[in-house]
């Protein structure tokens, strides 16, 4: 029965190509008709499929429009009037535009740079670990505050950052002067970075964990028997073993690059540190959402996606040309 | 692999893909016209409660209460219900994502009969609700079917301006407040207890001030002697600031609309906050604490004075301390001036009619009979049951007058006074009717609470008072985009001036910068409305 299916999906596709350099038009009509006739449970099947995709990812992509609309709810998005490019404008021209772009930037960049080798790093570690028990507890422990709610995670950090907080007592213990870390400006984005590794290191380290298993033990063997030590083998085996894994989610998160944890910063600034917390997604919701101007937030939203969608395209464009592996 | 029969399974794709399509399109069809109207009887104004009817409400209300679920649980609804005849069920978001939830209410354009909420809180106010569609005007509906209320609006002009738009259009059944003394409820509370043991007086003056608080630190312990929240909410009211004749708000001045932070005056305030703060009067982590932080710092004696409501403050914080420490003692100080025997010029005052209240929306079907659920409680009858609850139970007659059992003020349950009261009255700061002077004077029980608002009272505010004033569309898209910038960086500045990262020299480059913002046109656009509302 298989092979009769594998069968039946080769024929047309052969005939595709016959009507493909013909007459194009009809060909591709007739070819589709045929190719039904042929595939129908097939086609049934896809349907479903693409039906979700149009019905629950492609139609609330129209609900973008507002971007350029008065959005009124009882209106309607059609009613609702067009304003043209005036929240876009609005974005543009307000005077917090390249703080807010600079922060992002920076924010983002560096939990790329710091916290994205992380996981890798801890992954490499455990990796080296022969103990199974040590192991799994080290794993428990890192991967733990993953679990925690946002706000409790938040709370913890301002509580350890307070000038009465434990970090404060250890710098305070070794000469320094203690100092509420979240009221100055320059500290907020040590502060936001390593409290994200913190957060997300051991979880991150799972899916790495998991590659450096699919590693094959016998190239191991081999290069010990050539005499590399536990580094060599490391550059040599583990690294480029699991190098696909990093770069796919790599390009992954380029596609992410603008999207700094919003709630997080909601949590934690205040406005002593606007100067460098403010990022587009808070302004976004002080003045859009607590506004009720749908319009604006969905326009700078929409802005943020478009420069997200050619980072990653760059990305991933760039590690097809560099080494072979891509998304596409 | 393929066991399933060809003709069954088509059936199933087919049958799934349609039942998706038809999803989508009644998904579509869901719009229908509002139905404008109701069944209008066309009876006359009065009308005996209860009422026969089985038709039911759907009432929306930021309502919260540790020992309900909802306010349908409460017995205050369920008497109502009992006493008007209309079936109501409510529906309670929560406090703490009240903003978020009413956001997407209007956003999903599915509205219930009723929407309580502060409307001039709506972006564009109360007249751009009515305009895009949420809620009905309520003119004609009050002349026909709200007798009580209109009966309370002629005794009452002055009131019934304040809850009207500049256009002369109602929108709401609103909250009113009975006295004067009910308008006061928030200001700076301190440390009796700690006072007295230093043998101080309270203090009235700015000096006083900075000389108590630093007894409290040297004398005390006290870490953070005045514990603020970043909010800066108590600027704005104008607590310390009052003492240099600004606030951090909108104001008038003799007539005038004036923003107090590119005064002179705040600049004073501002030096004097930074002084404060570098000897470590005010809390050190002023900037970054909530209320849960300013809370636990009050109750545990790292502070001795602080700034908050005369229930939720200084009643929780005493509440709180009753057992663990039974000399702790606060005291409502009044709001700081610069010379000993000066009034203060600003302070928390409320108007008696503001914009809370019960909104009909365009949703509603039966309007009849939302009004005349909505008018109840302003009648003779229908106050009692909003104020006091069930007689012989929340409360008894004693000679003529109305009084609370233990229900309420000796909770059977442990239940404090404002918590018990929450569940057998109607209005807590929100709602269609009156509050009684009594259920007020009841709730904040102990002398203390008392005390405070009284010395919280005694400010010029009212001269200064900007009422809830209503903006035309355009006006109030320009005050939005112009004060989201100004708010941003006057909070951001007026913290890093109190913390010294930004030297007070540069308070004229604040002052120019606000200007460039817009605030010049912000201000007359203030002052139009004040004027149109002065016309009303």
């Amino acid at each position: 029965m298989m092979n009769q299916k594998n069968l039946k999906i080769q024929s047309p596709k052969n005939e595709y190509e016959t009507y493909h350099m013909s007459t194009r038009k009809a060909g591709v009509i007739q070819n589709i008709k045929k190719d039904f006739k042929a595939n129908r449970e097939l086609y049934y099947i896809s349907f479903i499929i693409i039906a979700y995709y149009l019905i629950f990812c492609y139609k609330p992509m129209l609900g973008a429009v507002i971007a350029f609309k008065d959005y009124v709810p009882m209106k309607g998005i059609w009613k609702s009037q067009w304003v043209g490019f005036k929240y876009f404008r609005d974005f543009f021209q307000s005077p917090y535009f390249v703080r807010l772009i600079r922060n992002t930037i920076w924010l983002s960049l560096n939990s790329l740079i710091f916290g994205f080798p992380a996981p890798i790093i801890l992954a490499l570690l455990i990796n080296e670990i022969g103990n199974k028990f040590f192991k799994r507890s080290i794993q428990t422990i890192t991967y733990l505050p993953h679990f925690i709610s946002m706000v409790v995670i938040c709370g913890i950090i301002k509580d350890f950052t307070s000038d009465t907080g434990v970090i404060n007592y250890f710098i305070s213990a070794l000469g320094g002067k203690p100092v509420t870390m979240l009221s100055v400006p320059k500290l907020f984005m040590p502060v936001y970075v390593i409290s994200g590794i913190w957060q997300e290191v051991g979880w991150g380290s799972i899916i790495y964990l998991a590659a450096l298993t699919g590693i094959d033990p016998q190239l191991y063997e081999a290069s010990y028997m050539d005499g590399a030590n536990r580094w060599k083998q490391t550059i040599y085996i583990t690294l480029p073993g699991i190098a696909p894994t990093i770069i796919i989610l790599f390009i992954l998160r380029m596609g992410s690059l603008l999207n700094v944890g919003f709630e997080k910063i909601l949590l934690l600034y205040n406005p002593g540190i606007y100067e460098t917390a403010d990022v587009i997604s808070t302004y976004v919701y002080r003045k859009g959402l607590l506004e009720f101007n749908w319009g604006f937030s969905t326009a700078v939203g929409l802005l943020n996606s478009v420069i997200n969608f050619f980072f990653l395209i760059a990305a991933n464009t760039i590690s097809r040309k560099v080494n072979d592996t891509s998304l596409w | 692999m393929m066991n399933c029969s060809n003709k069954g399974f088509k059936f199933i794709s087919i049958f799934l893909v349609s039942l998706l399509v038809l999803s989508t399109l009644s998904g579509c069809g869901k719009k229908q016209p509002a139905a404008a109207g109701s069944s209008d009887t066309g009876a006359g104004i009065k009308v005996t409660y209860p009422m026969k009817t089985n038709v039911a409400l759907k009432y929306w209300w930021n309502w919260s209460n540790q020992y309900a679920k909802s306010l349908n649980e409460a017995p205050i609804a369920k008497e109502l219900q009992k006493k008007t005849g209309i079936k109501v069920t409510y529906i309670n978001p929560g406090a703490s994502t009240a903003g978020d939830a009413f956001n997407l209410m209007l956003a999903s354009g599915d509205l219930p009969d009723i929407i309580e909420w502060n409307w001039a809180g709506f972006p564009g106010g109360p007249e751009k609700a009515m305009n895009d569609g949420y809620i009905i005007k309520l003119n004609d509906i009050i002349n026909k079917y709200a007798p009580n209320l209109k009966a309370y609006y002629a005794a009452n002009p002055d009131r019934e301006k304040m809850v009207k738009t500049d256009s002369g259009n109602f929108y709401n059944f609103p909250f009113f407040r009975e006295d004067e003394m009910q308008l006061a409820w928030y200001g700076p509370i301190m440390r009796q207890d700690w006072l007295d043991d230093l043998g101080l007086q309270v203090p009235t003056t700015m000096d006083e001030w900075h000389d108590t608080l630093k007894a409290f630190k040297e004398k005390k312990g006290a870490t953070a002697p005045l514990t603020v929240d970043s909010g800066l909410w108590y600027f704005q009211v104008g607590a310390f600031a009052g003492a240099y004749g600004v606030k951090k708000d909108f104001y008038l001045e003799n007539g005038k609309v004036t923003y107090g932070p590119i005064q002179p005056g705040y600049k004073e305030f501002l030096a004097a906050m930074k002084e404060w703060y570098s000897e470590g009067l005010l809390d050190k982590n002023f900037s970054t604490s909530d209320g849960k932080i300013v809370n636990a710092n009050m109750t545990s004696g790292k502070s001795g004075a602080s700034l908050g409501g005369s229930g939720g403050g200084l009643g929780a914080w005493m509440q709180t301390m009753k057992d663990k420490d039974p000399k702790y003692k606060l005291v409502g100080t009044p709001y700081p001036v610069l010379n000993k025997g000066d009034r203060a010029k600003f302070g928390q005052r409320d108007p008696y009619g503001n914009s809370d209240g019960a909104a009909i929306t365009t949703k509603c079907k039966n309007v009849e009979i939302a009004a005349r659920y909505l008018d109840y409680p302003y009648s003779k009858e229908g106050h009692m049951v909003a104020n006091f609850g069930i007689e012989g139970e929340s409360y008894k007659m004693v000679n003529g007058e109305p009084q609370y059992t233990d229900i309420i003020t000796n909770n059977p349950n442990k239940l404090t006074r404002t918590d018990a009261l929450n569940l057998y009255t109607l209005i807590r700061g929100s709602g269609p009717a009156e509050q009684d002077k009594r259920l007020v004077q009841c709730e904040s029980g102990s002398p203390e609470q008392l005390a405070a608002k009284n010395n919280w009272k005694n400010t010029d505010q009212a001269k200064h008072d900007i009422q809830y004033i209503c903006f035309t569309q355009q006006e109030s898209s320009d005050m939005a985009k112009i004060m989201a910038d100004v708010n941003t960086l006057v909070n951001e500045m007026t913290i890093k001036f109190i913390m010294g990262t930004t030297p007070l020299d540069d308070f004229d480059k604040f002052v120019k910068q606000i200007k460039d913002f817009g605030i010049d046109k912000a201000i007359s656009i203030e002052q139009a409305a004040v004027d149109r509302y002065n016309k009303r």
